[in-house]
Parts: C-alpha cells; structure tokens; sequence
C-alpha cells in the first residue's frame, strides 16, 4: 500500500464566466503519493460529488504531458513546483503530508475564466491563425537529407516545435505576456526552408494578432522559460525581436 | 513614402516596437552615465582639474551644449513615458495570483518600477539641486566646493548613495534586457550579458558612489 498524504486545497471557485470568484478550503485526505495532481483532484471531486456539492471544474484531456490540455497555477506556478512537467505528470509525492496547496486557473485577462479551474485559451489559437503556418500544401514528409538543413537549425527549429500551447508562459509572466508562444509558433516555421518565404507576413501577423488580443509585453524576466512543460527557451523572444525589426524594415520599403 | 510611415507608426505603438524604444534609450542613459562618471572622476585630480573640466563643458558653443542637454532630455522623456505605458498595460494584462510566487525573476527586474521612479525622483533633484547653487572662484563656477560642501551633510549623502544604489539595482537588469530586446542575446552568450550587467552596475555605481563617501571620510573637503 503505497504512502499517503493528508493535505489542505485552497481553491479558486467561480460558477461562471461572469460570477465573482473566491478562494475555499478543502480537505484532502488519504491521497496516494502514487496519484498525480489531477488525480487527487479526482478524488476530491467524488467526494464532493458524493456530499451532493459542485465538482471543482478543471481542464484536462491525454494525461500524458503532450495535449497541452491541463492548466492550474499552483501554489503560484503554473503546472507546480517540478520543473518541466504539465500539471497531469506532476505526482503527489513532491508534496509533503499536511501541505497547504494553493490551486489557482491560469490568470490572464486574455484567458477569461469559463469556470473554477477552467479558462479559455483560445487567444493562442488565434495567433496561430494570424500566421502560424505555411498557406502552401509542403507536401508530406521528404525523404531524410532532400532538402538540405544544418544540424543546428533544425535542432532549433524542433526545440521550438515542441511548445504544446499549453499557456504556462502567459500564466507565469506577471505581464501576462505570450511572447515565448507566439516566438516560438514563429520560429518554427521561420528556421525552415518551407517557412521562409512567409517569413516576414508571418511575423507581422502574429505580433499584431498578439498585441490585439491584450496580452501584456514582455519584460525579458524569463519566468515564462522557467514554468514551460517543454522548456522552450527565450532565444525564441530574441529571434522573434530581431524578425520583427527586419520585417517592419521590409514592409517599410514593400519587399515582404 | 505612405508604406514607410505606416509601418513606422505601427512600429512604435506595437509591444516588440515600444520596448526597442525603451531599450535604444536605456542605452543610451547608460552610454551617458559612463560620460557623467568620467567627468565626475576628475573631483579626485584636485580642484583645478574638476572646476577646469566644468568650464570646458560650458564653453561648448552653446548650440552643441543645448543639442545634448535637449537630446538627454528627450531621451529620458520617451524611456519614461513609454516605460510606463507599457506598465499600465502589463497591469491590465492579468489580476494578480492569491498566491505569489516567482520561479526565477530577478529581484532586480521585479523593482523596476520602484527603483525607475527613485532614479527618475532623484534626477529631478539632482538637477536642482546642483546648478542651482553653484559658487563662483575667480569669476569661473567653483565645483569642488559645491560637491564638497552638499556631500559634507550626511542625509545629502545618504540620499545619493540610496538613489545610485537604486540606479544600480536598475541597470544590473537593465543592461542584459537591453540585448534580448534587441535581440542580441542567446543562451550562451546570456551569462556574459549577466556579468556585463552586474560589472557596470558595480564599477560605474561604485564609483558614483565613492564621492560622498569620500567627502564623508574627508579625502575630498574645502579646507
């Protein structure tokens, strides 16, 4: 029988978008050390359930570290204290018996609160859709070496594809800033020969997409590479800087 | 021509367009700290060296001194007035955790705010403070009295070595922010800019510093 854990939730509840939200205690008793986080929170839930009370609502879906599904600040870090790990891969056994555990929705006025835990991420998507992408069919995958890419380009350029668009960036930053998602969505496709030509389009789109959508800006405290699940690295806001510069310069003169 | 100012207007109300501003100007503090620092230094070569240094800075002709105290001016006007723009959006951007906590930031880059707007207070005083009472010897401004004479009260001194402290706690992040927002920076060469910040905030803020404590220890007095 593995060991288990009693401990003290405070958690943010709010019934919907619009409602006040506040802070409640809960108790959660005899959790295994085996669960992970969102599988106490599952426990709790049938408890609450089985008093006749409202679940906490929270997001999930794989449960496996890749969907980018699962949010929750806690104890004031999005996805918890371990480092680069989604909320869903964190386990219970980095947390001590009688711990008070603070469990907050991921908190940025482009985030709007649907309910409890919950928050509407959907301001990512729309950078995406600004021009995070290639507007061209690439083909499928090319056989290995066909097209010619340093090692080092390419290393970068899957280091910042690995960004699951989980929002831990946007929640970390005390400006609520999405500059990690939006440099490395950019970077991406900016490093490859098939991204390349959209370049300075696709930089401009999304930065202007982002600023409209009320994100904060950026003030370089690399909290953002600190909480990210994959550890996508500011390099990624340097890059995006630098492109912006050259991109304002090249639609300056109309050669973009 | 309609392109240029179309971009150059998007370019500056944009978030990545303000912080280059921010960090162009901040850059260009820094550069004039270092030349505010050199001349200062020169209180250490004696009376005629520091009072000598002051003549020939006001015996530029004036359209070039004016272009330079108008030219800091502005500078200073849009670090600030952009800096806090930005804030009062980064403000609005999110309200703030039940549950503080930071992974990684900074004490430095956290009190920006705070320690911005003691430089900025300390600024407006500096320049009151000084040229408003400067004593003449032989009918040329005497400047070794005056720093003699307003560093010999100690919560003048105090006051100045609080506010050089607060400059330094501002640079040290300040200077490594300034590459990453012109996109200089990368992961290798990031814990030089960390030494390059913490060098410059050491050496330029310590010696700021070196001359009230030198007039309080009497190595610089009137007598």
């Amino acid at each position: 029988m593995a060991k288990t854990l009693n401990l003290t939730l405070k958690v943010w509840r709010q019934e919907s978008a619009e409602a006040q939200g506040r802070m409640e205690t809960y108790a959660a008793k005899d959790i295994p050390e085996d669960a992970s986080f969102l599988e106490m929170l599952d426990i709790v839930n049938e408890g609450l359930v089985s008093e006749g009370k409202e679940p906490i609502a929270f997001d999930h879906d794989c449960r496996e570290g890749i969907c980018g599904m699962c949010s929750l600040t806690i104890n004031g870090i999005p996805h918890g204290p371990e480092k680069k790990v989604t909320t869903c891969q964190l386990h219970m056994r980095k947390f001590k018996d009688g711990d008070t555990i603070w469990i907050e929705p991921f908190r940025a006025k482009a985030f709007p609160i649907l309910r409890d835990l919950m928050v509407d991420r959907s301001a990512l998507d729309k950078i995406i859709a600004a021009g995070g992408y290639i507007s061209v069919r690439t083909g499928s995958a090319p056989n290995a070496n066909n097209i010619p890419i340093r090692k080092s380009t390419s290393d970068a350029a899957f280091d910042a594809a690995a960004c699951i668009g989980c929002g831990a960036c946007v929640a970390s930053c005390k400006n609520a800033s999405a500059m990690l998602f939006t440099s490395a969505k950019a970077a991406h496709l900016n490093l490859l020969p098939q991204g390349k030509p959209e370049k300075n389009r696709r930089v401009l789109a999304m930065v202007r997409q982002m600023d409209a959508l009320g994100f904060g800006n950026c003030t370089n405290q690399y909290e953002c590479e600190a909480a990210c699940p994959k550890g996508i690295s500011v390099d990624n806001i340097a890059k995006l800087n630098r492109d912006y510069m050259a991109a304002c310069a090249a639609e300056a003169v109309g050669v973009y | 021509m309609n392109a240029i100012v179309q971009t150059a207007c998007k370019f500056v109300t944009s978030s990545i367009g303000r912080k280059i501003i921010v960090a162009v100007t901040g850059a260009c503090l820094l550069a004039f700290l270092v030349g505010h620092l050199i001349g200062n230094l020169t209180v250490y070569g004696g009376r005629e060296w520091i009072n000598n240094y002051a003549f020939g800075l006001h015996a530029m002709p004036s359209w070039v001194l004016w272009s330079i105290r108008l030219g800091l001016l502005a500078v200073a006007l849009i670090h600030v007035i952009y800096t806090l723009a930005l804030q009062y959006e980064n403000r609005n951007a999110r309200r703030q955790y039940e549950y503080r906590n930071t992974i990684q930031a900074t004490l430095s880059s956290r009190t920006m705010l705070v320690s911005g707007c003691m430089i900025l207070c300390f600024v407006l005083f500096h320049l009151f403070q000084f040229p408003a009472q400067v004593e003449t010897l032989d009918g040329r401004p005497d400047c070794y009295a005056l720093i003699a004479g307003a560093f010999a009260n100690p919560f003048c001194s105090a006051f100045y070595i609080i506010a050089i402290f607060c400059l330094g706690c501002h640079v040290c992040h300040g200077v490594e922010s300034v590459m990453q927002t012109a996109g200089l920076s990368t992961k290798k060469i990031r814990p030089l800019y960390k030494i390059a910040s913490w060098c410059y905030a050491v050496i330029v803020c310590g010696a700021f510093i070196s001359i009230p404590v030198s007039v309080l220890l009497g190595i610089i007095s009137n007598n």
